[in-house]
């Protein structure tokens, strides 16, 4: 029985601000609501990473938020997808090169689709959700890691990986390359 | 009801109830001004959970959400084999205690106060279950099952305040709005069942299915042998649910068991003294 046909039809949805002006929360309540109702197409907002399949991301990711940005992303049960959610999550937005943001989500997590705009529109973000569906579908089940840790973290932790220190040690290199 | 077709209808149980939740999220939907998923949506979620790559706190956890379907299934087969009644409420408080084992089991915040507010949620409802299955033993006779459902009298007649109370505390038992406390989404994400996942979510998923068709099946009893009156009042008593489920906001705990302590069991005391009265 090919089950996975189903990701598509029921995507619960974890939505995370990681220190955005509220403008693009604002507008994915939006979509959740009767107007867009995104709940016809299954959509549910859970709010609890360990039952979601779609992270969205709104923000420039503040120092105070990326320890809690790579823990939910590992939190969640592959197969998941992320989507960053106006120009903040893209790139920064109006607060690129600020000493207190980091420019973006997908310095620390892998980033599948990019939803523009200042805030982004109910429609486009749809759109995006949509779009992260169809990615959903063709993901594999294998265990997906932070930025900073792919590549050379099975020489660090050996080969028996285990979430909660692949959490501590991608939180522990958020600190490695800081100036102050 | 035979032997074979109690085995069947409480095999088809988590079926009839993953239904009946599918149309409870189209009526609360219309009910909002919206279109709402399709009536299939919980099976989709189901086999969506199926697909999901599992995370195991650790095991007795996920043992204890296995044990919490597995419990809230047997309760319901002593329901419609014609059990006891008593057995039955026994056998779910047993169920809902293994959950509460599990909340308590881990580390997670939300998940031990989710847990501390379901015993309060059992604390409040559990004594309004008793007292109508006492009230339907003083009407019947029985707490058997097999005999309430062949009987000629109709319990509702003589026990409407107990049916009333019964009704309104059936948003307790299914954790709806205002008595939601135990799994409040909003504040603390499901409560006990937040640290489960994938497959194990799955089982407390299902397992929250089953308490649907348990619950109703209890108001069906109202009835006796009436079973048309008994599913009139089981579709009455699911729109009167969903409604103050859609009307009414989160209550707090000391609000929610003074409700059913203060309210509700003299509601159903006044009925029984009135009825021992009236026998007399």
């Amino acid at each position: 029985m090919n089950l996975k046909k189903y990701r598509k039809k029921s995507p619960w949805i974890l939505h995370y601000n990681t220190g955005s002006c509220n403008g693009c929360d604002v507008e994915i309540l939006a979509c959740l609501a009767p107007k867009y109702d995104l709940e016809r197409f299954g959509v549910l907002n859970r709010g609890n990473p360990k039952q979601s399949d779609i992270l969205l991301v709104t923000g420039p990711v503040t120092k105070r938020a990326r320890e809690r940005l790579i823990r939910l992303y590992m939190e969640m049960p592959e197969p998941k997808v992320v989507v960053a959610v106006g120009a903040c999550a893209c790139t920064g937005g109006v607060f690129r090169g600020m000493y207190n943001v980091e420019n973006g989500v997908d310095k620390f997590i892998p980033v599948d689709v990019y939803v523009p705009g200042c805030a982004a529109r109910p429609e486009n973000i749809i759109d995006g959700v949509v779009r992260a569906l169809e990615i959903l579908e063709e993901k594999k089940k294998d265990l997906q890691l932070t930025r900073k840790c792919v590549g050379d973290i099975e020489y660090v932790l050996g080969k028996q990986l285990n979430r909660r220190k692949i959490v501590a040690e991608g939180i522990r290199r958020c600190y490695e390359d800081r100036r102050d | 009801m035979s032997k074979e077709l109690s085995v069947v209808l409480t095999l088809l149980s988590p079926f009839i109830g993953g239904l009946v939740y599918g149309f409870e999220r189209i009526v609360r939907a219309r009910m909002q001004n919206r279109q709402g998923p399709p009536i299939l949506q919980p099976f989709y979620d189901f086999f969506k959970l199926m697909d999901k790559r599992s995370i195991m706190i650790h095991s007795f956890h996920a043992f204890m959400g296995i044990m919490y379907l597995i419990g809230t299934w047997f309760s319901l087969y002593v329901l419609l084999s014609g059990g006891d009644i008593l057995i039955a409420i026994f056998f779910h408080v047993l169920s809902l205690a293994f959950l509460v084992i599990g909340g308590f089991s881990v580390r997670s915040p939300y998940s031990v106060v989710g847990a501390m507010r379901e015993l309060i949620h059992m604390l409040a409802y559990e004594p309004v279950f008793v007292l109508a299955a006492v009230g339907l033993y003083l009407v019947t006779g029985t707490f058997q099952v097999s005999e309430l459902l062949k009987t000629d009298t109709v319990p509702i007649l003589t026990l409407p305040l107990v049916f009333i109370a019964f009704l309104l505390s059936l948003p307790a038992v299914l954790k709806k709005s205002p008595f939601d406390i135990a799994e409040a989404h909003q504040e603390i994400i499901g409560g006990p069942e937040i640290e489960y996942s994938g497959k194990f979510y799955e089982a407390v998923y299902t397992a929250k299915w089953i308490e649907y068709v348990y619950a109703f099946f209890f108001v069906f009893l109202f009835a006796g042998g009436n079973y048309f009156l008994g599913a009139v009042l089981v579709v009455l008593s699911f729109f009167i649910v969903n409604l103050i489920d859609n009307a009414t906001a989160r209550v707090n705990f000391r609000q929610m068991v003074s409700f059913h302590w203060y309210i509700l069991i003299p509601l159903v005391v006044v009925n029984l003294m009135l009825l021992a009265l009236w026998r007399a």
